[in-house]
């Protein structure tokens, strides 16, 4: 039988992977960002090459517009801290996917990510 | 009709649908084996009669339409009274290209004909989906395709049981192009990780216990990451 350890013993510490090959990240999501996406993101020390990361949602509608706490902060930190090191020209862009029935009020929205000079691009799936 | 070119008619046979490709082999001669290639470049086996019946109806002829198939799905065959048919049926089909099992026994003796070379030499693509076996024989299936290239798993009925090797050969090999994980494979992610294996493209459930090491281990090769169900 092969013995591995618990995964508490594989998390990575924050900032400390080098990713120099990885252009594109994609980003499927159900509900708001689990506290292990944000755990597993935060380990990206650096992504030289990286210029678009794509969030895909059920439904955008379903999260608290009028504060976006949470781990949306916690995201919204998190690009702005990658933004800030982003090696490609004009910095890399941020595209947020969303269903025409869905009505999502991006206001407010990543706003720490849009203060520091980051794109935020919507994309309505046909 | 003849004096028509035959990159003209191929044109066309390619833009038919499916459900004509029987009536536009019977068009004329020049007709036949584009429309053969075509129809039959994907089939999907839904029982064991089925699979026995190819064996018996099309055995090994590489030259014969059997080499027209490259993308082979074995679907609902949840355990084998003949588990050797699977193999006789993927060693028939010598042109395969993709290899989908979904909702599928896989028999323990599949991993052994892979290995010995009988079949699934140009096998690039692998898809695993709700399939019921053990770990070892998903790993020695995996490990034993030479030119595997894509990899998709999504598999709760893996077994985690029973003894698993340690295959560190995988170091051998170029980055695969994709892995695709989800569901409760982390057993497999583990597997994967301790054989070695690095991708250029990875797409992942975030829950999947031992994403971190897939990442880790493909940190240098990986150009796309898709993370899931977050």
């Amino acid at each position: 039988m092969m013995d591995f350890p618990d995964r508490s013993a594989q998390e990575i510490p924050h900032h400390t992977l080098s990713l120099p090959a990885l252009t594109t990240l994609d980003i499927d999501l159900q509900s708001d960002p689990s506290p292990r996406l944000i755990t597993i993101l935060s380990s990206i020390s650096s992504a030289p090459a990286l210029g678009s990361i794509t969030f895909r949602h059920d439904k955008w509608s379903n999260i608290d517009q009028s504060s976006f706490q949470g781990t949306w902060v916690d995201m919204d930190r998190l690009l702005t801290w990658m933004a800030q090191r982003a090696r490609v020209q004009g910095g890399f862009s941020v595209t947020l996917k969303w269903w025409p029935k869905d009505k999502p009020v991006w206001e407010g929205f990543l706003r720490d990510f849009r203060r520091s000079g980051g794109q935020v691009k919507t994309y309505v799936h046909s | 009709m003849n004096s028509l070119p035959q990159e003209l008619i191929d044109a066309v046979i390619d833009s038919l649908p499916r459900s004509s490709l029987l009536s536009s082999s019977l068009v004329a001669k020049q007709w036949r084996r584009r429309s053969q290639q075509r129809a039959l470049e994907r089939i999907k086996f839904r029982s064991e009669a089925q699979v026995s019946r190819w064996c018996t109806d099309f055995p090994q002829d590489p030259e014969g339409i059997v080499s027209y198939v490259h993308v082979a799905e074995f679907a609902g065959i949840g355990s084998w009274y003949d588990p050797t048919i699977f193999g006789r049926a993927l060693k028939s089909l010598g042109s395969l290209t993709e290899l989908w099992v979904s909702k599928t026994g896989i028999p323990d003796e599949l991993p052994g004909q892979i290995t010995r070379g009988e079949l699934g030499k140009e096998i690039t693509v692998l898809r695993f989906w709700w399939s019921s076996c053990t770990l070892a024989t998903v790993m020695s299936v995996i490990l034993s395709l030479p030119s595997l290239d894509v990899l998709s798993i999504a598999h709760p009925g893996v077994e985690s049981k029973g003894p698993l090797q340690s295959h560190p050969v995988a170091s051998q090999r170029t980055p695969l192009d994709l892995l695709g994980l989800w569901g409760n494979v982390g057993g497999i992610g583990k597997a994967l990780t301790k054989s070695g294996f690095t991708f250029r493209r990875l797409s992942l459930d975030v829950d999947l216990s031992g994403v971190e090491q897939l990442i880790v281990l493909s940190s240098e090769t990986m150009v796309k990451l898709t993370l899931y169900g977050v």
